[in-house]
């Protein structure tokens, strides 16, 4: 009889984890949804290629371990060349691994412990899971080895384990989006007679990344406007109007931000939310907070053809991360321009930050930035590498 | 009766620790009715399942018009003219009677399936059977007894030469064996082979034409039926004499006091305004044709279905029953038709289901008291004389009989002194049955009241103290024993009502 | 007794001839159209219907296909996470390794037909209850389109670009009016798989099988390989959804696509498929999606806050489930 129970309960157990697993969100693999952001939230001041940082003397032998959420993936393809890149600048090696999928946690935290066993100078770890690495970490630290987290941190490690965290500043990126877009508003604002409406679809108000580059970029909106002299009120969503500077009045106001969240965070459900901001007569503007809201602001678009570069005859519309098909909108002039993460810029640092510390330096977090990209610079040679499909 | 058209000749097989045909054999004339009778697991079944290619035979010979022949599944019977039709389990109530008739080999046209053709080769059937049916009425919405017209017209459309009717009659009103029977001499009189499995006796001496008794597996005896009584056949079925004799007279006290009452109850269309007395140790027949509100209204007293007027007193006291949880609080048990639908559960133990209705008497903090759960559920075997290795059996594993007296014990471990029995022996063989009669009088002795609904004119003529008859929702007629007879019943039965 | 079965053509109702829950359904889509219109301008609009027909042909393909997995009393779990695993593979082989799209394309379906397969022999052959076995393929598809797209978001071929032909498949532009090509694909399968359903020994013993299978097994019919096609039928809508989801949408990103079943098997559910097996209709199944699609198009647009949408959608499905089981009932009675 017990045993009956027993299987019983297996079975339930089992078929809950399957269910939590089939009907658990997804992360977008390339938007690194799961970076949290770094402590700092000021918009960064940081030199945005940190290459040139002349401080860091060279490396000689030393040989570091770099462990990638997933290997096969292009952002993080773009990673480990930025990794490469720098690691023959400085002189030092590095030997990069990383999972099939970022959903491998158990292979990853194999990787970690073999890189551990391999005594290398430090460990520069993007963890896909924040919980399954804390016992190596303990290792690691108790085996002196430094441990360097990008894209990620990991809030919970053993104290003084990880050395520093190279992530991206979801905030000041969200306002990067804000203070690229709003130029070319700003004629169209000064001559409006009525309130104007800048729209933004958030794929949800949960994961901190999201909600940070949400914020970032309603508050950046608040901040230009004001100087202008011009009063903004949000609406929308209760998360984002309830955590954003300044909420502000609707009955008032000579601009309007919109925040939608779709139910779900499927493709369709966004350009819903999308295709009812972008039907209203006075949206001049919208923002995509990551690549599946960007992309279905264009879906929108296919039906509606009101998206342009001319701020006179049609709405402008900012975006986040890459993908060939945002790359195209806004190379045929559909999408104003985006926001991308710089994977290149993250390996780059985090071999920068591993050799400070092989050094004996002593060295902080690094937030790293988003770039600004649009069609007049998607082919330079310090954005293109981040471009990643 | 014509020349032989099917021999099956010291036909054997094992299953695991069984061995359930030992050297049988068996022959089907042309043009003759031949009953296969025995009790439960006597190997009526499988020895037809060896037949139509079900089960593989383990040795013996079947010479089937003249050439020995070995079925390997269903279709190949079928399509040699020798066919089955099941007790019920076969319709797809949600296909037309024509696409049940042809399921498997429907009349095409291109791709598609001639629906048209198959309407009209169904009409065809029916009108050679001179049944009224609508080939194009979702089967579900037919009545049992129009369904199994369906199955025999099924079964003739594969140009059958010998069909075997499993207990055609178990679920058919009297009409409706009437109109079988009907059909059946029709068959016999175009030279198919007829074998008629059954339970019922009246009808055996009816119908057909000689008998062949099984018992436990074994050959007793073929007799013909014009030469036989009753009881030379059941003596060859179970090797003891059973009487099927009438009550003479009502058992109960003249001044028995009124255990239930039921005044004016109405549900739905199959229970209008019926009112009766039940005395404490009675045993209250209800009779009626199918279909005339006599489950209905038990289970609306159980308060298995929604009442929407009427009083129900227990011992003088009014008392509120909307739900079988109410009803048994009130010291009511109901045993159903279909024990394997309602009344056990086939995958538990003996001793699982004895205290499935009193679980809380059995439970010790979170958890059930196994020793005192085997101890009650042993003394109702021992008292009900529940035939069963042990108590830890899986009911599934217990003949019809046996199974009936597991859910007995249910209601009696319950404490209910009122028990509703509906259709108390159906699928239950003799030798069984007599038990269960003898239970019932115990029961009645001992001061258990009980409702007793049975469609088998046999049963409550024998087991009744007095009957109640419905027909078509309503009471039609109350009759004491000493009064009752079959006529005075069918009468009451099959009243019509103005 | 013989009373009771004269034929019942006569006292059927209205309703009932005019389709029964289909009707209703379809009365239902009519009500919230004209609801949704009132009360936003914006809805009225062409681009609006536009959308909602976009976004419906992936899950009314779905729907057409997971009527016949339920008409058997099971259900198929695995057609979302295998429509995006399908879209994936068939969009890796065009983008990534040069194939032409009709190429990807036919080996998007290729793979559903394996998956539905592979589904069926579980069901059938295994024995496996069908809610578990495609929990299992929901898993099995879900990591597969992960590995096959190297975890990569996949654009089949943006509008514009070389390849996009397919796109038109779906949609085309003539003198500057968008004409939804996909709904009249839609209607047309929905009328083949009607036709299959009704009138083929698919179809007819696919309703068997959810009738009584015991009966279908001794009436001699090949139920294995029956059980198996409603699986194989389900798994090829879902390919076929996969293209639409392709050709509407931009990126297909891996370990999505849990959650579009449900909205399939709920708009069957709506249009009349009986949760028990045995009865349901392809046409009443699409006419269900609508009520889905309706309802997830226009709420945003009368200003409901995003997770209401969710909680509506339940309840009427709810209420579809309840107007079933009190049809049985009735059937009871």
């Amino acid at each position: 009889m017990k045993k009956k129970v027993l299987t019983t309960l297996l079975c339930v157990s089992l078929a809950a984890t399957l269910l939590a697993g089939c009907g658990g969100k997804s992360d977008t693999p390339a938007s690194a949804d799961t970076a949290p952001a770094t402590e700092d939230a000021a918009p960064a001041t940081e030199d945005a290629a940190p290459a040139t940082d002349a401080s860091v003397a060279t490396g000689g032998d030393y040989k570091f371990e770099i462990i990638v959420k997933s290997y096969q993936s292009s952002y993080w393809q773009a990673a480990v060349t930025g990794v490469n890149q720098k690691a023959e600048e400085l002189g030092v090696t590095v030997n990069c691994t990383g999972p099939n999928a970022e959903s491998d946690i158990a292979d990853q935290v194999n990787m970690l412990n073999n890189a551990i066993n391999n005594q290398p100078n430090g460990i520069g770890l993007a963890a896909c899971d924040q919980e399954a690495c804390l016992d190596s970490l303990q290792t690691a630290m108790d085996k002196g080895i430094p441990v360097v987290c990008f894209d990620s941190g990991i809030p919970s490690a053993p104290e003084g384990s990880v050395y520093a965290t190279i992530a991206t500043d979801n905030y000041a990126a969200g306002a990067t989006a804000a203070e690229n877009l709003y130029p070319a508003l700003k004629d169209k604002i000064a001559s409006a007679t009525a309130p104007v409406r800048i729209g933004e679809v958030n794929q949800e108000a949960t994961s901190e990344s999201i909600t940070s580059r949400g914020l970032g970029f309603i508050d950046k909106i608040i901040e230009l406007a004001k100087a202008d002299g011009k009063a903004v009120a949000v609406i929308g969503n209760e998360y984002y109007v309830n955590n954003c500077s300044e909420k502000g009045d609707e009955a008032s106001a000579d601009i309007i931000i919109e925040v939608a969240v779709p139910a779900q965070t499927t493709v369709e459900l966004c350009a819903t939310e999308a295709s009812v901001i972008l039907n209203k007569a006075d949206t001049i503007g919208m923002f995509g907070s990551n690549q599946v809201a960007a992309e279905g602001i264009l879906t929108a678009n296919e039906n509606l053809d009101v998206l342009g570069t001319d701020p006179a005859t049609s709405i402008l519309a900012a975006g986040f991360d890459a993908g060939s098909v945002i790359k195209g909108a806004i190379t045929s002039g559909k999408m104003f321009g985006a926001v991308t993460q710089s994977p290149l810029a993250m390996g780059q640092t985090t071999v920068e930050v591993l050799t400070k510390i092989a050094n004996g330096e002593s060295v902080s977090d690094v937030p790293t930035q988003g770039y600004w990209y649009d069609s007049t610079n998607m082919k330079d040679a310090s954005i293109a590498p981040n471009l990643y499909d | 009766m014509g020349e032989v058209i099917l021999t099956m000749k010291e036909i054997d097989k094992f299953f695991p620790g069984v061995h359930a045909l030992d050297h049988v054999s068996f022959e089907v004339r042309k043009g003759e009715v031949h009953a296969l009778m025995g009790e439960n697991g006597a190997g009526k079944s499988t020895l037809m399942k060896v037949l139509t290619g079900i089960y593989k035979k383990d040795s013996g010979t079947i010479i089937y018009e003249g050439k020995e022949v070995e079925f390997h599944n269903t279709r190949e019977a079928q399509s040699a003219g020798v066919v089955i039709v099941h007790q019920e389990l076969n319709m797809l109530g949600h296909l037309t009677v024509a696409q049940n008739i042809f399921i498997g080999r429907e009349f095409k046209k291109g791709i598609a399936i001639d629906d048209k053709k198959m309407n009209e080769e169904a009409k065809k059937l029916f009108d050679r059977l001179h049944i009224d049916i609508d080939p194009t009425e979702t089967m579900s919405n037919l009545t049992v007894g129009k369904q199994q017209m369906c199955e025999i017209a099924k079964a003739i459309s594969h140009d059958a030469k010998v069909i075997v009717f499993d207990e055609p009659s178990a679920a058919l009103t009297e009409t409706e064996i009437e109109e079988l029977f009907k059909i059946i001499r029709d068959l016999r009189k175009q030279q198919m082979g007829i074998v008629y499995i059954s339970h019922r006796m009246d009808e055996i001496k009816v119908i057909t034409d000689r008998v062949t008794v099984m018992r436990d597996g074994t050959y007793v005896g073929t007799l013909i039926t014009e030469e036989c009584t009753k009881d030379d056949i059941i003596n060859m079925m179970v090797g003891r004499v059973i009487y099927e004799d009438p009550k003479q007279k009502s058992m109960v006290a003249k001044d028995a006091p009124v255990v239930l009452k039921v005044e004016h109850l109405n549900a739905g269309r199959m229970v209008q305004d019926v009112s009766f007395e039940l005395h404490k140790g009675e045993i209250l027949g209800f009779s009626g044709l199918m279909g005339a509100g006599r489950t209905e209204t038990a289970r609306a007293i159980f308060g298995a279905d929604p009442k929407e007027s009427g009083d129900i007193y227990i011992n003088g006291e009014k008392v509120t029953i909307n739900s079988p949880e109410d009803a048994v609080k009130c010291g009511i048990g109901y045993l159903s038709e279909d024990r394997k639908r309602y009344g056990i559960v086939v995958q538990k133990t003996v001793a699982e289901n004895s205290t499935m209705a009193t679980l809380e008497k059995y439970v010790k903090g979170l958890f059930i008291d196994k020793k005192a759960e085997r101890e009650v559920s042993q003394e109702y075997v021992d008292s009900l004389d529940t035939k069963t290795p042990s108590i830890n059996q899986l009911v599934v594993n217990l003949s019809g009989g046996n199974q009936q007296k597991v859910v007995i014990a249910k209601w009696l471990v319950r404490n209910c002194d009122i028990l509703i029995f509906d259709e108390p022996t159906r699928g239950i063989d003799v030798g069984a049955k007599n038990e269960i009669y003898k239970l019932m009088n115990k029961l009645a002795e001992d001061g258990k009241s009980i409702i007793m609904i049975s469609s088998e004119m046999t049963e409550i003529l024998r087991m009744s103290d007095r009957i109640v008859v419905m027909c078509e929702g309503k009471k039609t007629g109350e009759i004491g024993i000493e009064e009752a007879s079959q006529e005075a019943i069918m009468n009451m039965a099959t009243r019509e009502i103005s | 007794m013989s009373k009771n079965s004269v034929p019942n053509t006569q006292n059927k109702s209205v309703i009932s001839r005019l389709g029964g829950q289909k009707f209703i359904v379809l009365l239902v889509v009519v009500g919230l159209i004209i609801f949704f219109s009132a009360v936003s301008p914006d809805f009225r609009k062409y681009s609006t219907a536009m959308s909602i027909l976009d976004y419906s042909y992936y899950i009314a393909l779905m729907a057409i296909g997971v009527t016949f997995p339920l008409i058997t009393g099971g259900v198929d779990l695995s057609i979302g996470t295998g429509l995006i695993c399908y879209s994936l593979t068939g969009g890796f082989l065009i983008v990534q390794k040069g194939w032409p799209v009709w190429a990807g394309m036919l080996m998007a379906l290729l793979l559903s037909i394996v998956i539905g397969l592979l589904n069926g022999v579980l069901v059938s052959i295994m024995n496996l209850p069908p809610f578990l076995a495609t929990l299992c393929t929901c898993m099995i598809t879900r990591g597969l389109g992960s590995i096959f797209s190297n975890r990569l978001g996949i654009s089949w071929p943006t509008s514009g670009t070389p390849g996009s032909w397919f796109r038109n498949i779906f949609k085309i532009t003539v003198n500057g009016t968008k004409i939804p090509l996909g709904f009249l694909w839609v209607l047309l399968l929905v009328a083949v798989m009607a036709f299959v359903l009704n009138h083929t020994k698919i179809g007819r013993y696919t309703i068997a099988i959810g009738s009584n299978k015991e009966a279908t097994i001794l009436s001699g019919i090949n139920v294995k390989f029956y059980h198996i096609m409603a699986y194989v039928i389900s798994g090829l809508f879902a390919g076929l959804a996969a293209i639409a989801y392709s050709a509407v949408f931009s990126t297909v990103q891996p370990g999505t696509g849990a959650g579009f079943e449900l909205e399939a098997i709920g708009g069957a559910i709506i249009g009349g498929v009986s949760a028990s097996g045995g009865v349901g209709s392809v046409g009443g199944s699409l006419i269900g999606v609508f009520v889905i699609c309706l309802l997830k198009t226009g709420l945003p647009y009368i200003g409901l806050q995003a997770n209401w949408q969710q909680i509506i959608t339940g309840l009427v499905l709810i209420g579809a489930v309840l107007v079933d089981i009190m049809k049985k009932k009735k059937e009871k009675i």
